[in-house]
């Protein structure tokens, strides 16, 4: 426990120091995202129709959906070893590029919390860079690409400083959420630099990126899974 | 966006025209566009957008929205790009070619030809398997980033190759090469295999696996590839049956290109 601190938040609310990372966290973290990927699944589609496959939101809700089974069905309560296991069932389930990339970003944030010894707010906040890390590593993407990345580099840019401002872990996600939300209305005017949408050359000007809103929606969810604590 | 829409080279050129040509291919980059936004983003003033704009209207390559008085790409545009792809000899060529290939493999097919140092895709037949699928024709490829590119460059002359491979090499993921001499010597074993392979260097997740094209002279016109999800096209490499298939579609088409039995590189 950490000494006293000033709660900005209401009851019940507690500092990064006293953050719960645990299998629950995990299981409310993907069950949200889930959720929220099936209502958004027809516009994910409706964004990826207009420069890629048209299949991201129907992937995106079967590897989701998947990750939720594979949580729920596990027997490992640690948080890092689960995260590590959604991100390998993303890879197999989710397919074209976001597989392989959400599951090295979901990966990544695993292994991170796998090697803290305890678990909160500020190995969130590395387990978030390091799977920035791992999805940059793989699809060389930087931010202004037209990726995830412009939803995920902010989020996580929002979510240290206002650790580092003294700001508790949900107040952290909640300004990574907006942050990221942030991060998809200004990939609206770009030209894709990576992924398929780059060679099709300036059609992918004036749209919404695919792949930037379904991580806004991840670290929506993740805000979620923060707010919902027991 | 600047080097795309940028003045060219002005001389010996008429600059209207090159005007015009800035105003088709911005109009190509956006849906709908005003008078102001296209005099902004090119940075020539309103009243002579407006001239060329009225004259290319007259030519039916742009057409006005009644609604809101925005310019987009007209029916004309459409005629055009359908007639570069008819008079096209290597596309024209590989309808067939490419049609049976996807058949045969069940994955989608594209045949590309060098444009400076991208890959100009010319033909792509869909993965037969009726999903939602959206046409690369006219797509431009990194020469470098993709087994079609890397197919024509292995054999093209030598001072040709050297400067391709002095160029840009940028990455488009984390895996495509941007080291030359390793490049040259992957270069080397694709003039020796009759194939090119590529695995995610352009799009994550995707692969692709493609053979020269030779012309009546024996010199590469293009290429033709299978391309699709790294897990079915190289779960362990490539199979040689996808080897095979993607060899015989390049030999065959490369006959009916002219290509002589040397040339082919039977």
């Amino acid at each position: 426990m950490s000494g006293p601190t000033i709660r900005r938040g209401g009851v019940g609310s507690t500092s990064s120091g006293t953050f719960v990372l645990d299998a629950e966290f995990v299981l409310r973290w993907v069950v949200e995202a889930a959720a929220r990927i099936d209502e958004q699944r027809d516009f994910l589609t409706q964004l990826d129709a207009a420069i890629g496959d048209a299949d991201h939101g129907v992937n995106m809700q079967r590897g989701f959906t998947a990750a939720v089974a594979t949580v729920q069905s596990s027997s490992d309560r640690s948080p890092g070893s689960l995260l590590e296991e959604v991100g390998k069932t993303l890879i197999y389930r989710v397919g074209g590029a976001a597989g392989p990339l959400y599951g090295t970003g979901f990966r990544q944030i695993g292994v991170t919390i796998s090697e803290a010894v305890t678990p909160d707010g500020e190995v969130l906040l590395s387990a978030l860079r390091a799977g920035l890390g791992g999805i940059q590593a793989l699809g060389a993407a930087a931010a202004g690409d037209k990726t995830m990345v412009d939803a995920w580099e902010p989020a996580v840019a929002a979510f240290q400083r206002t650790l580092e401002a003294g700001g508790e872990t949900e107040e952290a996600a909640r300004n990574a959420a907006e942050a990221a939300n942030a991060g998809v209305e200004a990939t609206l005017p770009l030209q894709a630099r990576k992924g398929r949408a780059s060679y099709l050359g300036s059609r992918s000007i004036g749209h919404q990126d695919p792949g930037a809103t379904s991580t806004a929606i991840i670290f929506g969810a993740l805000e979620r899974a923060l707010r919902r604590r027991p | 966006m600047t080097a795309l829409f940028a003045a060219g080279d002005r001389r010996g050129t008429i600059q209207s025209v090159d005007r015009a040509a800035r105003i088709l291919r911005v109009l190509g980059s956006s849906p709908r566009l005003g008078v102001t936004e296209i005099s902004d983003r090119l940075g020539i003033a309103k009243a002579t957008v407006h001239g060329l704009l009225r004259t290319l209207e007259q030519q039916e390559l742009v057409e006005q929205d009644a609604d809101n008085g925005k310019y987009r790409l007209g029916a004309a545009m459409l005629q055009l790009g359908n007639s570069f792809l008819d008079n096209h000899e290597l596309r024209a060529r590989s309808l067939m070619w490419a049609g049976s290939l996807a058949t045969r493999v069940g994955e989608a097919v594209r045949v590309g030809v060098m444009n400076g140092e991208t890959v100009l895709i010319v033909h792509h037949v869909f993965r037969p398997d009726n999903s939602v699928q959206i046409l690369e024709v006219g797509a431009s490829i990194p020469w470098h980033a993709c087994a079609l590119g890397k197919a024509v460059v292995a054999f093209d002359p030598p001072s040709r190759r050297n400067a391709l491979l002095g160029a840009n090499l940028s990455p488009l993921t984390g895996r495509t090469q941007t080291d030359p001499s390793v490049l040259r010597t992957e270069l080397e074993d694709v003039a020796t295999l009759g194939v090119a392979v590529e695995d995610q260097e352009a799009v994550v997740g995707e692969a692709e696996i493609a053979s020269p094209v030779f012309d009546h002279r024996g010199d590469p016109a293009g290429a033709i590839g299978v391309v699709g999800p790294v897990e079915r096209l190289l779960p362990d490499g490539p199979s040689p049956e996808l080897i095979a298939a993607v060899r015989e579609a390049g030999r065959g088409l490369s006959r009916d290109m002219g290509a002589g039995r040397f040339a082919a590189r039977d």
